[in-house]
């Protein structure tokens, strides 16, 4: 039984830890936006915490700058399992137009699997929203595997 | 001597000791956050949320950090949960009081009682040796501070009213048995007017203890990453989150026994008219105490939890024990005054 709540609650309670990586801040705001009485994302269990311990989904946004990428790295290491990387508009998927800069280490998807890419720039909060509770399907698919 | 025994696991485990502070404290937790939100209109998390977070923290990998001592680190937040099941074995329900507990307990021992949860989260926070956790646990400790003295106040105010009203020994009841039974008789404390200030005093008291908005300065998560927690992850994290959850029930849960405490008297009257007798009727009362006090302590978590956390902002620390020490402390104190004078 103890089991079956477990698997029935972990796609129920996602916790964001949101990394900026060389973002301009604009996903950075629509983020939050997506947590205000608006769009009001806990009533899907989402919320935000300040330490990757505590977190299932981490929110990348920026394009991974040279300076931020092993900090990303490591931040992401802390994340206990089951977890899932989720990247924020186009800088962490394609480098947007920050492309073949010298300071920009991206994609993301060189370094460490990403589960669910929200395009756009910035992506609107209903597509965030939907990206994240994809999120939520894999969560609870990972954690059927790692039982395994 | 063997069924003693079980009916102390039993009472332990689960009616009012594990079962029961874990299904309605978080329940209390859930009603808490849906309360917020509906008050900042928003939709809001469904109520059972709490339990969806507690089980998801119990399948999560536990990390424990390198530089930590891993038994202090594992072992606090289980002594912090303890304790607290404890003292929710020492708060009765209305006349539904355990006889070994109730007789010995008084109100003195809760206050030690209420130390150890803040103690143990000190304590795990401290063996991570984690900054965000030193920042945390230094405010903590300033924060159960603050609250100690305004508590003590409104507790020696409401023990020195019934002592001086049952005629105890020294003039001072600090039994809780005694305070609840004697408002079963004279009514509810709450409509005495010289206890109305340490009510209030009461009330502002239990955001604090148990830490929630605008004073939780010691787990400021968008400031210190949730302070001593910030270590935590995994079941160890979904256990101090439950404690969390159970010291809003226990806090609540002494306010309505040492305020509201006549108002069980009712059901008597109800269960009479309903024409019941014998282990029955028994039974149905202490089901209907049962709902009643949980029905109360929503009502005080509303008021004093959930309404307190969708007007404020956090307050600084040097701002919290200010206000305790002022505000909240000269509120009990005249309570204090008014009761020594036998008004």
């Amino acid at each position: 039984m103890f089991k079956k709540l477990i698997a029935e609650s972990t796609g129920k309670s996602p916790w964001l830890f949101h990394i900026n990586a060389g973002s301009c801040n604009g996903c950075d705001i629509e983020l939050v936006s997506v947590l205000t009485p608006r769009y009001d994302a806990e009533r899907l269990g989402f919320k935000l915490t300040g330490s990757p311990r505590h977190a299932d989904i981490v929110v990348v946004t920026g394009p991974v700058t040279e300076q931020s990428l092993n900090r990303v790295l490591r931040s992401i290491e802390q994340v206990p399992d089951p977890k899932c990387i989720v990247t924020m508009g186009s800088c962490p998927q394609s480098g947007n137009v920050f492309r073949g800069s010298y300071s920009v280490a991206g994609p993301l998807s060189k370094y460490v699997h990403v589960d669910v890419d929200v395009a756009g720039c910035t992506p609107k909060p209903e597509a965030v929203i939907d990206g994240l509770y994809l999120a939520t399907q894999i969560l609870a698919q990972k954690r059927k595997e790692m039982k395994k | 001597m063997i069924l003693d025994a079980l009916k102390y696991l039993a009472y332990v485990l689960i009616f009012p000791g594990f079962l029961f502070c874990f299904l309605t404290g978080l329940l209390l937790a859930g009603i808490d956050r849906k309360l917020v939100a509906r008050m900042q209109k928003r939709v809001g998390p469904p109520i059972l949320q709490p339990f969806y977070d507690f089980f998801k923290l119990c399948g999560k990998k536990t990390i424990v950090p390198a530089a930590a001592n891993k038994t202090v680190f594992l072992m606090a937040p289980l002594l912090g949960l303890a304790s607290l099941v404890v003292l929710q074995l020492f708060i009765p329900v209305f006349r539904f009081q355990i006889a070994a507990f109730s007789n010995v307990a008084d109100m003195i021992v809760i206050l030690y009682l209420l130390l150890i949860p803040a103690v143990s989260i000190i304590m795990g926070g401290a063996s991570t040796g984690s900054p965000y956790a030193g920042i945390g646990l230094s405010r903590e400790m300033v924060t159960v501070l603050a609250c100690e003295l305004p508590l003590v106040l409104v507790l020696l105010s409401v023990g020195r009213y019934v002592g001086t009203a049952i005629g105890a020994k020294d003039g001072i009841s600090f039994s809780l048995s005694q305070i609840v039974g004697y408002q079963l008789e004279g009514g509810s404390l709450i409509t005495k007017a010289s206890l109305i200030p340490a009510a209030i005093a009461f009330l502002l008291v239990i955001p604090g203890e148990t830490g929630n908005h605008p004073f939780d300065a010691a787990e400021a998560e968008t400031e210190i990453c949730e302070g001593m927690l910030a270590e935590y992850s995994g079941a160890p994290l979904g256990v101090f989150k439950l404690s969390h959850a159970i010291k809003m029930l226990t806090m609540t849960s002494l306010f309505v026994m040492l305020f509201f405490g006549g108002v069980g008297a009712g059901v008597d009257n109800l269960v009479a008219l309903i024409g019941l007798t014998g282990g029955a009727a028994t039974a149905v009362t202490i089901i209907l105490d049962i709902l009643l006090m949980f029905l109360l302590c929503v009502v005080v978590t509303a008021v004093g939890i959930s309404l307190v956390h969708a007007v404020t902002a956090r307050l600084k620390i040097e701002q919290i024990f200010k206000y305790y020490w002022t505000v909240v402390s000269a509120l009990a104190l005249l309570s204090l005054v008014l009761v020594w004078y036998g008004l």
